[in-house]
This record gives C-alpha cells, structure tokens and sequence, in this order.
C-alpha cells in the first residue's frame, strides 16, 4: 500500500509540473468540460420554460429548478468521472511512444490514472468559481435530505473508477487497430445517451431507459447524479451500489483479457 | 568484471574461392551459463500493403492484403555475464527487432529466449527491474519536466533505496557531468546533452544487463566519446552486461571485444572483432611517409598501393607476408616514419554486407 501511495504521489506530481507547463491549454479543456452540460441544461430549460410546467418523463418529472440541479451535479461528477485515455494511448501505440511505458516495472494505466486525477484537481479549482456563479444565478431544486448526497460520494467514486477502467479496455484496442478514435467517438456518442448526460434518463424513451440499465452507462453516469439529488430510493440505491461494483470486476477483468491479448500484438511502426 | 576479452571466436564465416561467405550460425561458448541466452528466435510481421492509388485504397476496404515480414529468422547465440557485445547489421536487418523482443516489448514469433533466467515477453516486474533498453530515437523522460523529476518517478517506481539513489545518481552526475541540465526541462536540451540524461534514468536502478540501441545516434563526436567512455565504465564498474547497436563503428571498436552480425533477419557472424577483419579483408595497410631522396622510388613492387602522393604512400599487402613486406621496404627506401594498419572496421562490415553470398546487394 505504502507502494502504491508514493507512485500516485510521485506521479500527480508529475503531472501537475506538465499541466503548468500548459496552463492556457489546461483552461481550455476545463471550459469544455464545462460546457457541455451547461448546453444541455439551457435546451431543456427552454423547453420546461416553453411547456410553462415540469417536463414528464415514464417516471419522474422535471422543473426548471430541477433541470437546473441535475445538469450542475452533472457538471461535478460528469468531470470528476471523464476518461480520455483512448484518444490517448492510440497516439503511443501508433508512434511507438507507449515502448518507454511498457519497459518500466509499473503499468501504464497507474501513471495515466495519476495524470487524470491530477487534471481533474486543477481542472475543478479553475471552474469552481464558474460553478458557483452558476448555482446562485440558476437557482437549482435542493434536495430536502442530505442522505442521497452522502450516499452518492461512495457511489462518484465507483462511477469514476468503472469509467476508467472501461475507458483503459477501449484504449487498448489499439493494439489491433491503430485508429481506435472512430471506436472511442462511437463510445462517446453511445455515453451521451445512455448515461445521462444529454438528458435525464427518466425522460428518456422506455427502450433507452431499458438499455441504459442493461449496461454500464447509467451506472458510469447518471446514477449518482440522480442519487445525490435523492431521485432514487434508498433500496434501488444500494442495488445500483452493488451492480457498480459488478461493472467495475466485469471491466477489471474484460481489460486485463484485451490487454494481455493486445500486448501480443503490439509491434508499432516506431515500437 | 567484464571477460569480453576472454571469448574465444565462435564459428567464423569462410571465404570461399568464389569469395563468397560460408554463412554459420554460432555455437554456444562452453563452461559458462549465459547471462542471455537466445535460441531460434524468429519474428514475422504482418504487413498491411496496397498499391499507390485512390481505386487501390477503395478496394482495400473491401480485401485486405498483408504482407508477411521476415524480420528475424532463427537467431541462435549467448551473451556471458559482464560482456559487451556489439550487435551489428544494415538498417533493417532486424537488430532493434531482437533487442525489443529480448526487453519484452515484442513476442517473438518462434523460439525462446531467457535472459538472467526471465522470459523477456512474460514482462515479469522483477525482470523489467534488472534490465535497461535505451534507444537513441526514444526519450523515456518527459520532455516537459526537468530530468531530476523523472529519476525521482523511477526512484519510486524501481523502489531504489534512498541511500543508493543518492548514490547512483551522484555517479552519474559526475560521469556524465549532467550538473545543471538536470533543473532545466528535457526538451530545452541538446540532443547530446537529453542522451546523457536518458542514459542516466536507464541507469537509475542499476539494471545488471543494458540494451542500447543506438545509444549514440546524432549526437556530436565529443559526445559519442563521452557515452563511449561512460559505457565502458559502468560495464566495468558494474560487471554488466552489454548488447549495443550502433551504425558508427568507431563505437562498435572502442567497446566491444565481441560482434554478433545479423543480416536480413539472419546470423551472420558471432565472434571477435578482429577475427572478422582477417577473414573478410585479410590483408593490412601499410602507410609510408618517405624522405625527400625517395621521390619518384616504385613503392608499388611491395604491394597493391591504395594511394602514392608525393612523399606519402599507402600499400595494402597480405597478413601473413606484411612482416617481410616492412623489412624489404625498410631495407630498400628510405622512410621517416612507417606504420601498419587493420584496413578500417567500415571497410570489413561493407564489404560483409555487400557479399553475394550473404544475400546482400551484388558489389560494384
């Protein structure tokens, strides 16, 4: 343990001396994250505004106010569990780069692991401000219990660790093929919907609902958001805690079985 | 301690009548275990390949063509602990395809190799530890970090001691007087100065058996000198072991005792430097400064003369009648300074490459 302690110590060191280095770059890709749920929250407050009532899904209806909560949770813990590895790691494997990781006694995942904390860190300091500003002037429904918002840290955390390691499985597809962005865009598109990022599942039709359940998604995604906001019973709230950890073995081990193939494969023009 | 000296020649290639070159794998040296131990080793890419063309790349989509790449066919040798041996052949020869499957990065396609008892491609932390691969063309350090940040990363991940870190590290300050370009990011550094650097962080742990690849590669001739020396050092030092790749020969002569020569994919020589210059070019150089009185003497009876201006000559004379040569030319001219010479190391390799019979391009 104390091993593992002084390698994300050394390396989140690392990675913020590099983010200085880059810090108008940094900004940029903060406001991106930013933005997109922000986008998201300004079409639907329009069409809460337009209807002048709540928008009704199967299951669950949204206000302004709540439209306004949702997509500033999302904003948070959209952030906290963004991976960006693929676009990444197929980089080094097609230029070879990735050859210097892979000699070293640690795995790769562990270094990109600590550069994504770190980004996230620094990145949540410069948009907090944002964020508040935000909060104040959207005026979002509060929940009335501070219980789902507590239950939902164990369940962010999960959610940012399932995301990766998925994200980490994608990225080694480049092993086989080099242009795993085209995959990685499909997987992006396929997240927007199922997990809740560009609308509230439970408007959502019953069927993307359905698949979203089905698979990782909603768990990587908009399940804590609708657990902070307390939109989900406590036992369906334990259940979903559990099916997480079920993703994430699943994950675990769907990487290490792609990543031990790919391995094999990895014969990069610049290896 | 290094016994690169006491390597007796492995089967060396024979010059035919035809001057062809009888090809032959090495055998194993006797009596000691080897350190790397190679045996069949064969990698085949697989190639992806179209013609040139828009109608090429549409039908591409449809039927793939690939191509399969020999890159290393049934290569057989052993390396002993503390040596250093030079890994030589034309680019594309399949040198840097060896060294990679032997630090893991690449599976081999068939045969097997251990080195320090480790399958390379199992990728066993324990083996990744002991080992270093440095290639001139690859920077393991962050290019935008000042090197002393990445030591600190692999001190960390190598669990190196404090004490021995400190140690190590102060070494290497000193032998490859890194001083300050350790404070100053690593893509502010000269190509020479990010090679020192690179060496250094391969180093860190103290790996007992170094690959380099190149180690030398577009860096200036003092700074060639300087990784010479240093490598020479550390194997000393150290007692490591050695397998380096360079395509500048004076590299190859000031550090190895021993070469193995690929070609194609294929062994073509394993054995002592010099023993490979007496069997592809047997004969020496012998260079002649004349006195003023020898103007106009025929220094061309003593030899083929490779160059005749003025009061200098070149002659090139068979090994074995050199000895008698010098005495008849000492006898009848009068010189002021005479000295002979291995043709050039260049000259050997060329020409070994350039061999009909080692499946290389025909000599001109």
């Amino acid at each position: 343990m104390k091993y593992w302690i002084a390698v994300y110590r050394v390396n989140l060191r690392v990675a913020w001396a590099m983010m200085m280095q880059y810090r108008f770059a940094i900004l940029i890709w903060a406001v991106w994250g930013f933005v997109g749920p922000l986008v998201s929250l300004a079409v639907w407050s329009a069409a809460a505004h337009s209807r002048g009532s709540d928008v009704v899904g199967a299951s669950q209806s949204f206000s302004r106010g709540d439209f306004a909560a949702y997509f500033l949770v999302y904003m948070i813990f959209g952030h906290i569990t963004m991976s960006w590895d693929a676009f990444e790691f197929a980089y080094r494997v097609r230029t070879g780069s990735l050859s210097p990781q892979l000699l070293r006694p640690l795995h790769p995942i562990h270094a990109d692991a600590s550069y994504n904390i770190g980004f996230k860190v620094i990145t949540s300091i410069i948009v907090a401000p944002a964020w508040v500003a935000l909060f104040v002037l959207l005026k979002p429904a509060i929940p009335d219990s501070p219980v789902g918002l507590l239950m939902s840290l164990p369940a962010l955390a999960l959610a940012a660790v399932t995301r990766y390691v998925w994200q980490y499985a994608l990225a080694a597809i480049a092993f086989w093929t080099t242009r795993v962005d085209a995959i990685n865009q499909f997987y992006f598109v396929l997240d927007a919907f199922l997990a809740g990022r560009i609308a509230p599942i439970a408007l959502m039709p019953a069927w993307i609902a359905a698949v979203s359940r089905v698979t990782p998604f909603w768990y990587m995604g908009a399940f804590p958001v609708e657990l902070a906001l307390g939109r989900v019973p406590l036992q369906s709230a334990l259940t979903g805690m559990a099916l997480q950890v079920v993703w994430l073995l699943i994950g675990i081990a769907v990487f290490r079985a792609v990543w031990a193939a790919g391995i094999k494969q990895y014969s990069a023009v610049g290896a | 301690m290094s016994d690169a000296g006491t390597v007796s020649d492995r089967e060396l290639p024979e010059l035919s009548k035809g001057g062809q070159i009888a090809l032959a794998p090495s055998g194993d040296a006797e009596g000691e275990e080897a350190q790397v131990h190679i045996h069949g080793l064969s990698k085949v890419y697989r190639v992806h390949e179209r013609p040139a063309g828009l109608a090429a790349s549409f039908a591409s989509l449809f039927r793939r063509r690939f191509k399969e790449v020999q890159a290393v066919t049934d290569v057989t040798f052993d390396i002993h602990a503390g040596e250093i041996v030079g890994f030589l052949g034309p680019n594309g020869a399949g040198k840097t395809t060896t060294l990679k499957m032997l630090a893991g990065l690449l599976n081999p396609t068939s045969g097997h190799a251990t080195v320090l008892g480790y399958t390379p491609w199992r990728r066993q932390n324990e083996y990744l530890r002991s080992i270093s691969l440095v290639m001139g063309n690859r920077n393991q350090l962050n290019w935008d970090i000042p090197a002393m940040d990445s030591f600190l990363v692999n001190q960390v991940i190598y669990e190196i001691p404090k004490a021995q870190f400190r140690e190590t590290l102060d070494e290497l300050i000193e032998l490859l007087d890194l001083g300050e370009l350790l404070t100053k990011p690593v893509r502010g550094l000269s190509l020479g100065e990010r090679m020192k650097c690179e060496l250094a962080a391969a180093l860190l742990h103290r790996p007992r058996v170094l690959f380099l690849d190149e180690p030398t590669l577009g860096v200036d001739v003092t700074m060639q000198g300087r990784i010479r020396r240093f490598v020479s050092d550390y194997n000393r030092r150290t007692g490591a072991t050695v397998l380096l790749t360079s395509h500048y020969m004076a590299d190859v002569t000031a550090l190895c005792r021993r070469v193995v020569v690929i070609h194609r994919g294929k062994l073509l020589y394993d054995g002592g430097l010099e023993a490979l210059a007496e069997r592809i070019l047997p004969y020496k150089l012998i260079r002649l400064d004349l006195q003023d009185g020898a103007v106009g003497a025929d220094i061309s009876r003593f030899g083929d003369a490779v160059e005749i201006s003025g009061l200098k000559a070149t002659l090139r004379t068979p090994r074995a009648e050199t000895p008698a040569t010098v005495a008849r030319i000492l006898a009848d001219v009068p010189v002021v300074d005479l000295t002979v010479e291995d043709p050039p190391i260049e000259d050997v390799i060329d020409l070994l490459f350039t061999e009909p019979g080692t499946d290389g391009a025909a000599p001109s």
